[in-house]
């Protein structure tokens, strides 16, 4: 395969240009500006990677962040720097050619190529409840699995498991770490992902052949090390104790905090404080709607989502922690004065016998 | 008038009390601040810019700030509290003495006496008795366990700092963030609930026995009618 400077070359574009892209991608990998002679020099010498990309139990919006991506562009990552052998939502191709073409890609860079799988596999019914190429999803994953070097898990189905697998996950989709066990996995979360995350974690397996440093939860440090709260521009309204209490309020029409809404930002590891959407326009918070959390393990599970403590189940009532706690408090303050009343009676008198 | 004797018996060593008092003073500001944390039922000053708001009343990060330094303080008198067991016998009455057959008698007769099947002159007497053996390792659980899970969450505004690599685990093992905040919340409502029952019990005791129970958490000592039965506990 040819290098990324060659392909570069290619289609024209000028050595100023290409020392341009390199320092910006290096920005956008989190990397320090020391190293992009090192970013250069690996675009320079290494070949573009294969990668195989399939779409299991999803809603395809992890491929729909991913082409709105702007730095870099979508195309000069599918184009130039990574060499996109298939993938059944965006190829031209379809049908029995296509799974061919995928087999022999397989077979041609065995233990080479990068698989990015979005969506997760539903394991009921043996794996019926997701077909692709006329086979259970489970299978077309194990397959592809088989020969790749390592894993990219976009999203929050193929990180946690999303909405399908949220309670009380009727088609048994579990996350892709569950039934790949023997490959390194990264886990890229969020329904759906930053644009420029994803292009950032493909740029940086490509570029160094080697998966980013990620933490305990197979998360790329780099990308999920920081809580949205601990990013977000309206912190300064947390802090001060400037709350939006409803929608309508002036304090939403001021842009206060939405903490009271149920904004799920102090428990949420992802960029968008940072990164933003849409080439850095904006994001939910920056939008007025707090954050829903979608970048977190079970965030469906954990509604109601306009609120800031979850009910918990107690018949016929909506109650949260803090109203359970109040009662029991309360119960337990007049069992002490019930009981010890009648202890006081109970031990009143001389001792008998 | 008969006159009973009364054995003074010495169980409180100077460093449990201090510990004590410390500990009731910390964990009623981390309840209350607490509870602002988790629900903000006032809006701090609002005529201002959210930058200049600190000086002109209550605001949120004032609280936090509160709640973090009482924190450090609960952290720093646990450490004390299982130094000093290490030293002292009479300071190591926590753990339920399950082996031993007086616990359990101890154990049928506090519950016969709290049911009011028993009077509560009648059974053997006991330094400390099975019930407050049972549940004190519990609280003492729950305040490790609001110790980890709360520095775990202050931690992770800095994931490869410190507390996030000594305690951050405990986020990932609750099943994320939003649930350790959830679960913090919880506990805390139990150890409130723990507190209102151990001050009605104490108050109980010393109303009943008149034995010292309410002045031995500041003067150390309680008064007993014969020898107790887990004396060997402190001597």
């Amino acid at each position: 395969m040819e290098t990324f400077w060659e392909a570069f070359k290619r289609h024209g574009v000028s050595r100023r240009d290409f020392i341009k892209f390199a320092t910006t991608i290096t920005g956008m990998m989190g990397l320090a500006p020391s190293m992009v002679p090192t970013v250069v020099r690996a675009m320079e010498t290494k070949p573009r990677v294969p990668v195989i990309w399939i779409h299991g139990l999803e809603c395809t919006c992890c491929s729909e962040s991913f082409i709105r991506s702007a730095t870099p562009l979508a195309s000069d990552v599918v184009l130039s720097m990574i060499s996109l052998e298939y993938d059944d939502t965006l190829s031209a191709a379809a049908g029995e050619p296509l799974e061919e073409h995928r087999k022999k890609i397989m077979k041609e860079y065995w233990g080479n190529y990068i698989l990015a799988v979005e969506g997760n596999p539903p394991l009921g019914e043996d794996g019926m409840y997701c077909i692709v190429a006329g086979k259970p999803f489970l299978e077309h994953l194990k397959e592809s699995a088989e020969g790749a070097k390592a894993i990219i898990a976009w999203g929050s189905c193929a990180s946690w498991g999303c909405v399908q697998a949220a309670k009380p996950n009727p088609t048994t989709a579990v996350p892709v770490d569950k039934v790949i066990t023997n490959k390194p996995i990264i886990k890229v979360p969020g329904c759906p992902p930053i644009a420029e995350v994803m292009t950032g974690v493909v740029m940086y397996m490509v570029l160094f052949d080697r998966i980013p440093p990620l933490d305990s939860q197979g998360r790329p440090k780099m990308f999920y090390g920081n809580r949205i709260h601990d990013t977000c521009y309206r912190r300064a309204f947390f802090n001060a104790g400037q709350f939006v209490e409803r929608f309508d309020d002036d304090a939403a029409r001021k842009g206060w905090c939405l903490y009271k809404m149920g904004c799920r930002g102090p428990t949420t590891y992802n960029q968008c404080g940072s990164i933003r959407w849409y080439n850095g326009l904006s994001y939910p918070i920056q939008a007025g709607h707090g954050c829903i959390g979608c970048a977190e393990k079970d965030f469906w599970d954990n509604g109601p989502f306009y609120e800031r403590l979850t009910n918990i189940p107690v018949p016929k009532q909506e109650a949260d922690a803090d109203r359970v706690g109040a009662v029991a408090v309360a119960t337990a303050v007049g069992g002490a004065i019930v009981h010890g009343v009648a202890s006081k009676l109970r031990n009143s008198g001389k001792k008998e016998g | 008038m008969r006159i009973e004797t009364a054995k003074k018996i010495y169980i409180f060593s100077p460093g449990l009390r201090i510990w004590h008092w410390v500990n009731f003073l910390t964990i009623i500001t981390l309840f209350a601040t607490g509870l602002y944390i988790g629900r903000a039922f006032f809006l701090g000053p609002t005529g201002v810019e959210a930058t200049y708001a600190y000086g002109e009343g209550l605001t949120m990060g004032l609280i936090r700030k509160v709640h973090f330094i009482a924190g450090y303080v609960l952290l720093a008198s646990f450490i004390f509290r299982l130094l000093i067991a290490l030293f002292s016998k009479r300071d190591r009455l926590v753990l339920p003495t399950l082996w031993r057959r007086d616990y359990w008698v101890g154990l049928k007769e506090i519950t016969l006496k709290y049911i009011l099947l028993m009077r509560d002159d009648e059974g053997h007497e006991y330094i400390r008795n099975a019930c407050a053996r049972t549940v004190y390792p519990l609280v003492y659980l729950a305040i490790l366990f609001m110790i980890i899970t709360g520095f775990g969450m202050y931690g992770m505004s800095n994931p490869s700092g410190f507390w996030a690599s000594l305690f951050g685990w405990i986020v990932w093992f609750l099943g994320g963030e939003f649930s350790t905040h959830m679960w913090h919340h919880w506990v805390a409502w139990l150890i409130i609930i723990f507190a209102v029952l151990h001050v009605y019990f104490v108050v109980r005791e010393e109303a009943i026995k008149k034995n010292g129970e309410l002045s031995s958490m500041f003067n150390g000592y309680k008064f007993f009618k014969g020898k107790p039965v887990d004396l060997e506990d402190i001597e």
